[in-house]
């Protein structure tokens, strides 16, 4: 019908891990739109992974993308779920209507940083607070990577980056501290170099019923990497980095940069100060919106 | 959430409503589920009606964070299949403008009463003003067609958003419902009728009975006429996969001719006009003086037209009901002899004297009656057709 047609196949692949696009002709199999040491492979692997393993019904897990370098990864997810992207920061919003609508869905949110810690502040507090039962993702990559390199509210501190050209001198915004904060009832941080972890979470979060928020620390080479040193996050120790220009040296920073909840707590908060703690900050299952909501149908129909 | 009961339905009779109640029950009755607003002076009885009412019949009332919140769940919720609406004022629907201009592209069928209020800025919150005409026919980035609806008692805000649903429905783009600060709160009679015949105008958001693959709209080649379908349901099969808001073509893929894309938008519509572009004609057969009027001006019209009749003045109204898209051949034919056309709107510019001078292509003289957060009075228009008629 239309030359970009193949991107989007409707055949299912032979090897369900796999996903067949435009750039899978060329490289076989193996393309993704995302630069070289992108995190957003793993994380479209993963999910069309569990999504296989876990035999989700696409049916009842619609995954709604929001607008950032991420919206690609519907190019990378399992063939049989059913999506959409988003507007820019609303896609909370908008997985908040289908599960209301349709209370036996359990929509899937990608998210990124920006959008969901910047301009869709107000909609993931609001649904953490609300605890609609759907999984949301919040890929951190500290930049607005999609429109070349920009400062986000999850940006280190004296990091580079096009609108911070000196240093970054703001503070940085906590998707973890916020979800607890509004009370989401399952939290928890990971990062891509963690995989094993992140697939553990992402069962955990599928089985749970309520608000699951995970934020996953993934690499930027292109505009975040490039651009600042491998001492980012530990210049207190004195040491001199090299700039991250592969994806090795990322997801080897990513590494040393995150620290274990269990020994994030016997650390001081100048030590903590440009880390990322990973590891689950809470798993307190509450009753659930669209329940509660059931229940003032019954009210108002005339029930008890 | 399709567990309709009967409570669905007011009983058969005749109710003392308020404008803004009319207007949600006649919502309910079409079928409406998801609900998701936001209070602001002066939709706010409709959110505060719904919360109470949509339970009861097993839908669902969201008071969302803010509009942008709650137009993202209303096309959330239409998207699984639910008819979806929301309430608002000015302020809020250039707040929802992105999002209208999403779910124009990807046709996900909702309708959207804009109370109009005073502006610019917060301006008289209480006062009406048709103000939001423009922004109601242009909301959003992109070019598209949408469809505006103009009551102007309580009882047609109940027929006209039943109407506005159907239309949400077949032609899949976005639907206002014209009211304004006056006639929300205006207590009128509404006589609601049975409820089979309320169920026989409405139509219900059910998949194909057979699988197609082509969920969105396209011309036929063979007949040249635009196709629309029934709108995709996510949860079912009838499902594109992907909802990309990009040029798209029938199956919901990328096309990479966005002129063909956006013809179909507005084409779409356009080629349906005969059927969405509802008008009312008084008095208009051996007319000389036309006025064209919709909304709350035109009751105040018949007044002054009976008057100028007594009189001996042949004056007759051209009510627009459908205000956009505007009915160009029939507001040219009925213009077409007129001596001059008198166009009372409650706004300074004179939004739809513009389309009508562009119309008539300034042939015919038209006299502007702008009145701004107040009503006009009988003799103001009356006024008008005594000096027009000289």
């Amino acid at each position: 019908m239309s030359g970009l047609a193949p991107m989007f196949p409707n055949e299912k692949p032979e090897h369900p891990y796999l996903t067949k696009s435009y750039g899978g002709k060329i490289f076989g199999n193996f393309a993704s739109l995302f630069c070289g040491g992108c995190g957003y492979g793993i994380i479209g692997q993963i999910f069309t992974r569990i999504f296989e393993d876990e035999k989700l019904d696409p049916k009842l897990h619609p995954t709604v993308i929001g607008i950032g370098c991420y919206s690609q990864i519907l190019l990378l997810v399992h063939e049989a779920s059913q999506k959409v992207l988003a507007l820019h920061g609303r896609a909370p919003a908008v997985a908040t209507g289908m599960k209301m609508a349709n209370p036996k869905m359990k929509p899937i949110v990608f998210s990124g940083d920006g959008d969901c810690l910047g301009i869709g502040g107000n909609h993931f507090i609001h649904l953490c607070r609300r605890n609609v039962d759907c999984l949301i993702m919040i890929f951190n990559n500290s930049v607005y990577a999609m429109t070349g390199g920009q400062g986000a509210p999850t940006t280190l501190y004296g990091a580079k980056s096009t609108t911070t050209p000196y240093k970054m001198f703001e503070n940085r915004s906590d998707g973890v501290k916020l979800a607890l904060a509004a009370g989401a009832p399952y939290v928890a941080r990971t990062t891509v170099a963690h995989p094993r972890t992140l697939m553990k979470y992402f069962r955990k979060a599928l089985r749970h019923k309520g608000t699951s928020v995970i934020e996953i620390i993934t690499p930027c080479v292109t505009y975040f990497g490039r651009k600042n040193l491998s001492s980012l996050g530990a210049e207190y120790m004195g040491e001199k980095g090299e700039k991250m220009d592969t994806g090795g040296k990322m997801i080897d920073w990513i590494k040393r940069n995150s620290v274990r909840i269990n020994r994030a707590k016997f650390m001081t908060e100048e030590e903590l100060f440009n880390k990322y703690v990973i590891g689950e900050f809470r798993y307190e299952p509450k009753p659930e919106y669209s329940d509660e909501y059931a229940k003032i149908q019954k009210i108002a129909m005339g029930g008890k | 959430m399709s567990s309709m009961n009967d409570k669905r339905f007011l009983p058969e009779g005749k109710h003392l409503l308020m404008g803004n109640i009319a207007m949600v029950e006649g919502a309910i009755s079409a079928g409406l589920s998801f609900f998701g607003g936001y209070p602001i002076t002066p939709s706010t009885e409709a959110i505060e009606h719904l919360a109470k009412r949509l339970p009861e019949v097993g839908g669902c009332c969201m008071q969302m964070e803010d509009e942008l919140a709650s137009i993202n769940s209303v096309i959330g919720a239409s998207l699984v299949g639910a008819k979806a609406m929301t309430a608002t004022s000015g302020p809020g629907l250039s707040l929802m403008a992105e999002t209208i201009s999403m779910a124009a592209n990807l046709e996900i069928p909702f309708v959207f009463c804009d109370v109009q209020r005073n502006g610019p800025g917060t301006g008289l919150v209480t006062e009406p003003h048709h103000n939001d005409l423009g922004l109601m026919r242009f909301s959003g980035n992109g070019e598209f067609q949408v469809i505006t609806l103009a009551p102007m008692n309580c009882q047609e805000l109940f027929d006209l958003t039943i109407t506005a649903f159907n239309f949400a429905e077949t032609y899949r783009c976005p639907v206002f419902i014209m009211s304004d600060a006056y006639l929300g709160h205006l207590h009128e009679v509404v006589n609601i009728p049975p409820k089979e015949e309320i169920l026989k105008r409405v139509i219900k958001r059910e998949p194909p009975k057979e699988k197609q693959a082509r969920v969105f709209s396209y011309k036929d080649p063979a007949t040249g006429k635009y196709v629309i379908p029934k709108p995709p349901i996510m949860g079912t099969d009838y499902c594109p996969g992907l909802f990309l808001h990009l040029p798209h073509g029938p199956e919901g893929l990328p096309t990479p001719k966005p002129m063909v894309f956006l013809e179909m938008m507005i084409d779409k519509i356009k080629s349906n006009i005969d059927k969405i572009c509802m008008v009312d004609k008084y008095k208009l057969e051996d007319a000389e003086i036309v006025i064209v009027a919709y909304g709350l001006p035109v009751r105040t019209s018949y007044r002054a037209v009976d008057i100028a009749r007594k009189e001996g003045i042949k004056v007759g109204i051209l009510r627009l009901i459908t205000v956009w898209p505007f009915p160009d051949d029939i507001v040219k034919d009925v213009v077409k002899d007129a001596k001059a056309v008198i166009v009372p709107e409650l706004n300074y510019t004179g939004v739809i004297a513009e389309q009508v001078e562009r119309v008539t292509k300034l042939t015919t003289p038209i006299i502007k009656l702008g009145k701004v957060a107040e009503f006009h009075h009988p003799d103001d228009i009356l006024k008008a057709i005594r000096e027009v008629s000289k």
